[in-house]
């Protein structure tokens, strides 16, 4: 066995050091993801009037396309809006499923 | 550390561990960082999924119960107001409302911005609503009132002005005046909303009187949305019914593995796995062989050859992992998801904040541990095996 007691620093000391590193990350995050959710809880009884109050269906993510503004909403054959058989050529439909 | 002692055999066994790594430190340093990069890449998709499905099941929870739209050759079309009457008389609706939507291109500046016109005294029944709003008021009885999302300014290049104008079909013009901003925090819901009075969108689109776009129907029983809707259905075949529940399976379904940028993060990052686990599998070469015989000639034994190897495997995996893991969390709370930002938005013109705060799921942990580092030590134990056979005197 290797022995370390001649040697005061230990390489473990360094993997000790790194995961307390990655320890105040996470700490950090947790506060911050905190500090958010508690942002979006007060908000969301106001948010949630807007979608009663407006009758919204959808989340506004990317505004390229009708079919991607409204995912919900929007009707089966708006994908070939421009020509019949037009195939969907907007790069953010890559981000999402269609649903039939 | 008395010598004797379990956890101090462990200790030493890591600390030798870590010098084995320390000893080919660029090529371990590269396995790390790629590894880091791959569970990066593929967490932060997977949060921001769970993070846009959480946004949406919370949101859209109280969408309308049904909404009423009329369809003709399979597209949308606008459909005859007096529907409402006949709807209403179905037992358990409770109330039918009108609403006058739709898109306005802005040729200017290529921007596309949703334009919502619902009659005023709608607004009346959510007090709340006003809250939404960082300033001013929502458009009351006087016409060109409008309240705007926060890209709007931008994309209409408003600077401190609040008078402009929209066309209409017949290039006329609209006068409009912002009333009302929609703050920051139901960017989500209004980033490019232009919210006008009915008889404003009416005007704006120049629709006839006697029809709107959509209609809303509020049920008084939750439990009677789908029988409410079927009966809808029945009475106006020509017509499209969307309940919440469809409005919510949408949203579940949408994100996921199966769209294409999900499908090329998945197929990346076992691909980068594979690798690994094979490079992993190769074995060992004569100089690890020779360290191996020296060690046994010392007095180590199998299972503490077995131990180190996977000591070995097990710092690069996990370090890599939880690194990986927490890059992804930053990527998302402090980066605003800024790698997949740029594809979510594709070409759009108006760039809506993308406030998803990321959810801990144990599961999708579970998930992400089992395809990354499972495998990782998996490729491990039968080379970590025939490293702990070997006989020194067959290497020496």
């Amino acid at each position: 066995m290797v022995n370390s007691t001649a040697n005061s620093f230990r390489p473990i000391y360094l993997l000790g050091g790194l995961m307390a590193l990655l320890v105040i990350l996470a700490t950090s995050l947790l506060w911050s993801a905190r500090q958010a959710a508690g942002r979006q809880a007060d908000e969301l009884a106001s948010n949630q009037a807007l979608v009663r109050g407006l009758g919204l269906s959808d989340l506004c993510l990317a505004t390229e396309a009708r079919y991607i503004r409204h995912l919900a909403a929007s009707d089966r054959v708006v994908v070939s809006m421009d020509h019949p058989g037009g195939i969907d050529h907007f790069p953010s439909s890559t981000f999402f499923i269609r649903v039939p | 550390m008395p010598a004797g002692s379990a956890l101090g055999r462990y200790l030493n066994i890591v600390d030798y561990a870590l010098v084995g790594l320390a000893r080919k430190r660029g090529k371990n340093l590269a396995v790390v960082l790629l590894f880091t990069l791959v569970v990066f890449l593929i967490s932060s998709f997977q949060l921001l999924m769970g993070a846009l499905q959480e946004s949406a099941r919370t949101l859209l929870a109280v969408a309308p119960e049904i909404t009423v739209q009329q369809l003709s050759a399979g597209r949308q079309v606008n459909l005859e107001k007096s529907m409402a009457g006949g709807i209403e008389t179905i037992p358990g609706v409770r109330r039918v409302r009108e609403r006058i939507w739709g898109y306005y291109f802005d040729e200017t500046s290529g921007a596309n911005y949703t334009v919502i016109g619902v009659p005023p005294q709608d607004l009346l029944y959510e007090p709340a609503l006003s809250h939404s709003l960082m300033s001013g008021r929502l458009p009351g009885g006087s016409p060109g009132e409008t309240a705007v999302g926060v890209e709007v300014p931008k994309g209409l290049d408003l600077g401190g002005r609040s008078h402009f104008s929209l066309f209409r079909p017949d290039l006329s013009l609209i006068s409009m005046e912002v009333v009302g901003r929609f703050s920051a925090a139901s960017s989500l819901l209004t980033a490019d909303l232009l919210l006008l009075s009915l008889d404003d969108a009416r005007d704006l689109f120049a629709l006839p009187v006697s029809t709107v776009t959509d209609l809303l129907v509020e049920v008084a029983n939750p439990l009677e949305i789908d029988t409410v809707a079927r009966k809808i259905a029945d009475r106006y075949p020509s017509t499209r019914v969307l309940t919440r529940g469809r409005i919510e399976k949408t949203y579940k379904v949408v994100f996921g593995w199966r769209s294409g940028l999900g499908t090329v993060c998945l197929v990346t990052v076992l691909g980068a796995f594979a690798i690994f686990a094979w490079d992993k599998a190769q074995g060992l070469s004569a100089e690890e062989r020779r360290e191996i015989g020296i060690l046994k000639m010392l007095g180590w034994q199998t299972g503490d050859i077995i131990l180190l190897r996977f000591f070995e495997s097990g710092v690069v995996a996990l370090l890599a992992f939880v690194s990986g893991y927490l890059l992804a969390w930053a990527h998302l709370l402090w980066g605003q998801g800024w790698l997949f930002r740029p594809v979510m938005l594709g070409w759009s013109v108006l760039r809506p904040e993308l406030v998803a705060t990321p959810v801990f799921a144990l599961w999708d942990l579970l998930q992400l541990l089992a395809i990354s580092v499972l495998p990782y030590l998996a490729a491990t134990a039968f080379p970590a095996w025939r490293a702990g056979v070997i006989r020194p005197e067959s290497v020496l």
